[in-house]
């Protein structure tokens, strides 16, 4: 870029609104895990909607790409730069309003996710929205990448919990979409081009989220299954007849439980016998009659005598539902211990969860004998964390050769059972090549309609998703 | 042998307590209760001596409002054969307690009492000591280990100085610490099985004992709040801050 671009854009945000020290502009260049190191002329940090609409238009005159980037821990490489600049939102981190009559919380897309929460909780509200990251993840991040996570089941991804947005377009002009309407139709529903676009169509810069009354009652149970079928069957029963209040159905297999209990300190295995396959299941209600416990009893006491699951412990204080949900949470981490690991973030309709793992695992070992399973998720949402670890036999590296071999047969095996290679992770750097692939022409090419219209100079996010 | 084993209803151990309105109390009102965290010890260190076969009963007597029997119900889910609420809405103290759970042990002639160290919610850590003076029974308090061999029990306690391992004959009363055990889940067959054990209900009145509030309760406050601390650039400055702020150092 231009010296004389580069001095504009510094006067707009002055000095503090630069990362200049080496050191400091590291975690912006860094994909958080390493798997990428990016470059770029500048990282500006505005603090203002006006500065990052004024730097836009410099940008957008002199072509200059720009790498949006927001709490920088997305998993598919989608804030990693190259070359121009980093944008980075993390200064405008302002709670601007919440309304408790409206049950709406209006914030700067710099928040982090958890303050979000513990905004809302302060009212006595929710923001449902949670992950592995809400300690440092950032709102605007999860809207770029319409993030998903633990209560989907119940409150769907962040594009079902946003009424408002205020983005800044690629020409730098805003569009103020800010308003606080559930229902509002009045032509094409905008905010939702923007949610999940992973910052190639504009920057969001303000968002209203909607709030949700806060449980008085949770219950919380770990239980056991024979199989994944039986699991689709607990389910569709927990549906049935507790719907309304089902807010967390995690699928875990007996080896993502194992490596948990076993290489994280802290956690200890629930059950005395063996058991092949889990489930965390969480009803939570804003009543505060105390009945919830006694919905959850009577479906897994159903569930016992029909033969759907083979036992379940029930949370009876709060530190034994945490250290239930320590052992969904640690899995990842507890993954770092077993070697080398291939991850996948799938989804399928649930009618062929089943068969998807079945399928999938058969066709994995065929691949690398040996290999180990490690799959979880959201299982409610049809959503797997299929993730694979190499066998302990095995060199890394040898096993890292077989990835791009692995990965393929699980995609094709997704794309018949009419699902998606990304579920909730985005395409970023990672996924672009299954995007063209598995996704028809057609869809293809809308999207780069879009994309070229809105953006017809190619600086926003330039070489990610599409 | 016969075992008895209290359970006291508290709020729960993670719940950040508030005091209410008057100043008088915390807060319980819609808040998460659950059983004490060493009641939940001793009754898991019941249910093992069960399992080994030293015991034949297992009884857990908690004594509160009407709410305290699903504190009784959680005992019997872990494996405990049936329970005993002394019903009561007042606070009792601990020699209160003490005195009810020493009628409760002259009708059921129990061969061990195990109780909590300590009840997370007032911290007392004496209703044990006192059962067992009131009963004249050897005691064994903070136990870390129990080791049960005929009429007599071996009792490993926490002390100051390490571990002390004491022999008190039986009958005895042994209050339970931390590391004794590690409590278990209650399992859903295990739940449905308790909600068929009998918990007998005996109203306070019916025991006639003096349950007389001794200690006058005149305010409860919250703790002051911490004020937020200051970064400090270097040394110096710190040696400065801590010298002529603090006043710590001359």
């Amino acid at each position: 870029m231009t010296n004389s671009a580069y001095q504009k854009i510094r006067n707009i945000v002055g000095p503090t609104g630069v990362v200049e020290k080496k050191l400091d502009q590291e975690k912006y260049l860094t994909e958080w895990r390493g798997y990428w190191r990016g470059s770029c002329d500048l990282i500006v940090r505005p603090n203002s909607v006006d500065d990052v609409s004024s730097i836009v238009k410099i940008c957008n005159n002199q072509s200059i790409p720009i790498t949006p980037q927001s709490g920088n821990t997305g998993l598919v490489g989608g804030g990693v730069p190259s070359g121009g600049i980093i944008l980075s939102l993390d200064r405008m981190d302002k709670i601007l309003n919440v309304n408790v009559s409206n049950s709406t919380l209006t914030c700067e897309s710099g928040t982090i996710l958890k303050n979000v929460q513990t905004a809302a909780d302060s009212v006595d509200r929710i923001f449902p929205l949670s992950l592995a990251s809400e300690e440092s993840c950032l709102i605007g991040g999860n809207l770029a990448t319409n993030a998903g996570g633990v209560h989907v089941v119940r409150y769907g991804n962040i594009r079902d919990l946003v009424v408002g947005l205020e983005v800044v377009l690629p020409n730098g002009k805003i569009w103020n979409g800010l308003r606080s309407l559930k229902k509002d139709n009045t032509g094409y529903d905008l905010k939702h081009l923007f949610i999940g676009s992973e910052g190639t169509l504009g920057i969001i810069t303000r968002c209203i989220l909607k709030l949700f009354p806060k449980p008085q009652q949770i219950s919380t149970a770990f239980v056991a299954a024979k199989s994944i079928e039986k699991i689709i069957k607990l389910f569709l029963k927990f549906s049935k007849f507790a719907g309304e209040t089902l807010s967390v159905f995690e699928y875990m297999n007996s080896l993502s439980v194992e490596i948990a209990t076993n290489s994280i300190k802290g956690n200890r295995y629930p059950f005395s016998a063996f058991y092949p396959n889990f489930v965390l299941v969480e009803l939570t209600s804003s009543n505060q009659n105390n009945e919830l416990a006694l919905t959850m009893e009577s479906i897994l006491s159903d569930a016992i005598a029909d033969g759907t699951i083979l036992n379940a412990v029930l949370a009876k204080s709060i530190e034994q539902r945490s250290n239930f949900w320590r052992i969904r949470e640690t899995i990842p981490e507890a993954q770092n211990f077993k070697g080398a690991s291939i991850k996948n973030d799938i989804s399928v309709p649930i009618s062929n969860v089943q068969k998807f793992i079945e399928e999938a695992d058969q066709a994995t070992s065929q691949i690398v004998p040996n290999i180990r399973h490690i799959s979880f998720g959201h299982i409610g949402d049809g959503n797997i964390h299929y993730n694979l670890s190499q066998p302990t036999n095995m060199e890394k590296n040898t096993y890292l050769e077989k990835r791009n071999v692995l990965v393929e047969k699980i995609n094709t095996i997704v794309q018949k059972l009419e699902g998606s290679f990304s579920a909730e992770h985005g395409i970023g750097l990672l996924k672009k090549n299954e995007l063209t692939r598995y996704r028809s022409n057609e869809e293809v090419e809308l999207m780069k309609m879009l994309k070229k219209m809105l953006d017809p100079s190619d600086i926003m996010n330039p070489g990610k998703l599409l | 042998m016969k075992i008895l084993v209290a359970v006291k209803r508290v709020v729960d151990y993670n719940v950040k307590v508030r005091v209410n309105l008057e100043g008088t109390a915390v807060e319980t009102n819609n808040v998460k209760m659950s059983m004490n965290p060493f009641d939940e010890i001793a009754v898991e260190e019941g249910v093992r001596l069960k399992e080994s076969g030293k015991c034949d009963e297992l009884v857990a007597v908690s004594i509160g409002t009407s709410s305290s029997q699903e504190t009784i119900r959680t005992a019997l889910a872990m494996g405990a054969d049936r329970g005993i609420l002394v019903e009561t809405d007042d606070p009792i103290e601990p020699l209160g307690v003490a005195k009810l759970l020493k009628v409760i042990c002259s009708r059921e002639k129990p061969d061990i009492v195990i109780v909590g160290k300590q009840a997370i919610d007032d911290d007392a850590n004496q209703t044990g000591q006192m059962l067992a003076a009131l009963l004249d029974w050897p005691q064994g308090t903070f136990a870390s280990r129990i080791n049960i061999e005929n009429t007599k029990a071996q009792v490993t306690r926490e002390v100051d100085v390490g571990l002390e391992t004491i022999e008190i004959n039986l009958p005895a009363v042994i209050s339970t610490d931390l590391r004794l055990n590690e409590p278990r889940y209650a399992s859903l067959p295990n739940i449905m099985k308790a909600k068929k054990k009998p918990i007998d209900i005996i109203p306070i009145t019916e025991l006639n004992i003096d349950i007389a509030p001794r200690v006058k309760v005149i305010k409860v406050s919250e703790p002051p709040k911490r004020e937020a601390g200051v970064i400090v650039e270097n040394v110096k400055e710190l040696l400065e801050k801590l010298r002529n702020e603090a006043k710590v150092i001359s």
